[in-house]
């Protein structure tokens, strides 16, 4: 077995001071904080700082910040909250499949990707649309304009999925609702946060009898490690997109000079620290499997990688080419040897593969 | 006109299939590409992107593809 030197991967471990803070959130987080026990009051003036440390560094009120679990959950929460029935659900070809999965239960309109990944609007009859809209893409990381988008469609309810670019981007300011993936800033897996801007335009869609409880509620300590985590990125968001962004040059640079790849949108327009790259007649599972045994680990959008067997719908909407293709993910950290090992390893096993 | 049947042929095998007959053939000329595989029609429009050829959807897993160049 190689020990991977390199990770590339979509996920990665937790932030080191996230992980630090989780052994003493389970030592004192660990009441529940609607109680009225000592220590139910200790973990409510836990859970309150966190929320106040999440909404300070999203720039957002704390009243605003609803925190979710899972991070699927936030889809449906954020889109079907506001009062979907007989509107119209505007969304990208090139949104996660949770929006995808709402939308077949609405009516619903679907925004084609242009080659750069770029949605191409519709006008809508904005009184009766709710728009969904991806701030920067799960898979190629490529950004889209949100406030052209929003000015064509009209929309006047906007659900922002800021998921992926979560602080790495400025966020704009126009949206009814809005989420953010604990991810995105090397928190905790599984925890999201729904901003809701206008308590007004936003209900609960789910069973409940009590709006003031929420039954979607996350856990405490990990909600804690959250919180540390954005608060630790925020200081650290401008260096590791700087950094991401050298790499990410050098690796489209050194791609684009092999034969017959295809790379997923511009560095220009895209989230610094993520790629996409397809490789014509390469076979994007053998090609994973190899890079892995160099010891460098990537994510893959094609089919042959897919449970489902079917390529990424993403590339496809861009009409990127579907197979040989791998993902990269530049985390804080990464070294310029792990680059230059990655990249020589694609090329080595690209050619391999053609030969 | 050349025929290759990729059914069952899971990607990236059609479009290698492609690949070396295309090369064999003279510009202007046709191809019918069989294929069952779900990433074949939009790898089809990337790859006549990406080598300037073309293709069109006749019917449910046959493409016609013409080789410009």
């Amino acid at each position: 077995m190689v020990r991977v030197t390199g990770n590339f991967q979509s996920e990665s471990p937790l932030h080191p001071k996230a992980f630090e803070v989780l052994h003493a959130a389970f030592d004192n987080g660990w009441a529940d904080p609607a109680k009225l026990s000592e220590s139910s009051a200790k973990a409510r003036a836990l859970k309150n700082n966190a929320l106040e440390t999440i909404a300070s560094a999203l720039n957002v009120r704390v009243e605003s910040l609803v925190p979710v679990s899972p991070t699927s959950l936030g889809y449906f929460l954020g889109i079907q909250g506001l009062a979907m029935s007989s509107k119209t659900l505007i969304h990208g070809a090139t949104d996660r499949k949770d929006v995808f999965a709402i939308a077949a239960h609405n009516p619903h309109h679907v925004m084609q990707s242009a080659l750069d990944g770029k949605l191409i609007p519709t006008p809508s009859d904005a009184k009766n649309s709710i728009l969904a809209l991806q701030v920067a893409n799960a898979e190629t990381g490529v950004v889209q304009e949100c406030d052209a988008i929003i000015a064509a469609t009209k929309s006047e309810l906007i659900f922002l999925d800021a998921t992926t670019s979560g602080i790495r981007l400025p966020r704009g300011n126009q949206f009814t609702t809005a989420l953010f993936d604990s991810k995105s800033w090397y928190g905790p897996s599984e925890i999201a946060f729904l901003i809701v801007k206008d308590a007004a335009h936003w209900s609960n869609p789910l069973p409940h009898l009590n709006a003031a409880h929420p039954n979607f509620d996350v856990s405490l300590p990990l909600l804690l490690a959250s919180a540390v985590a954005l608060e630790n990125f925020s200081s650290e968001v401008i260096a590791a997109n700087l950094e991401a962004h050298k790499f990410n040059s050098q690796i489209r640079n050194a791609f684009s000079a092999l034969p017959d790849v295809d790379i997923a949108g511009e560095l220009d327009s895209s989230l610094p620290h993520m790629l996409s790259a397809s490789f014509l007649n390469c076979n994007g599972e053998e090609l994973l499997r190899a890079i892995q045994s160099d010891g460098y680990s990537v994510d893959s959008g094609s089919a042959c990688t897919a449970d489902n067997l079917q390529p990424s719908h993403v590339l496809a909407a861009m009409g990127v080419l579907t197979h040989g293709n791998i993902r990269i993910t530049l985390h804080p950290g990464t070294t310029q040897s792990e680059v230059d090992g990655l990249i020589s390893s694609v090329a080595r096993n690209v050619e391999k593969q053609r030969s | 006109m050349r025929e290759i049947d990729a059914r069952g042929l899971r990607c990236p095998q059609p479009i290698i299939e492609l690949g070396k007959v295309i090369s064999e053939v003279a510009p202007g000329d046709h191809i019918t590409l069989l294929s069952d595989d779900p990433a074949t029609e939009p790898d089809l429009s990337a790859w006549s992107r990406m080598t300037g050829n073309t293709f069109e959807k006749v019917e449910t897993a046959k493409f016609l593809v013409t080789k410009l160049r």
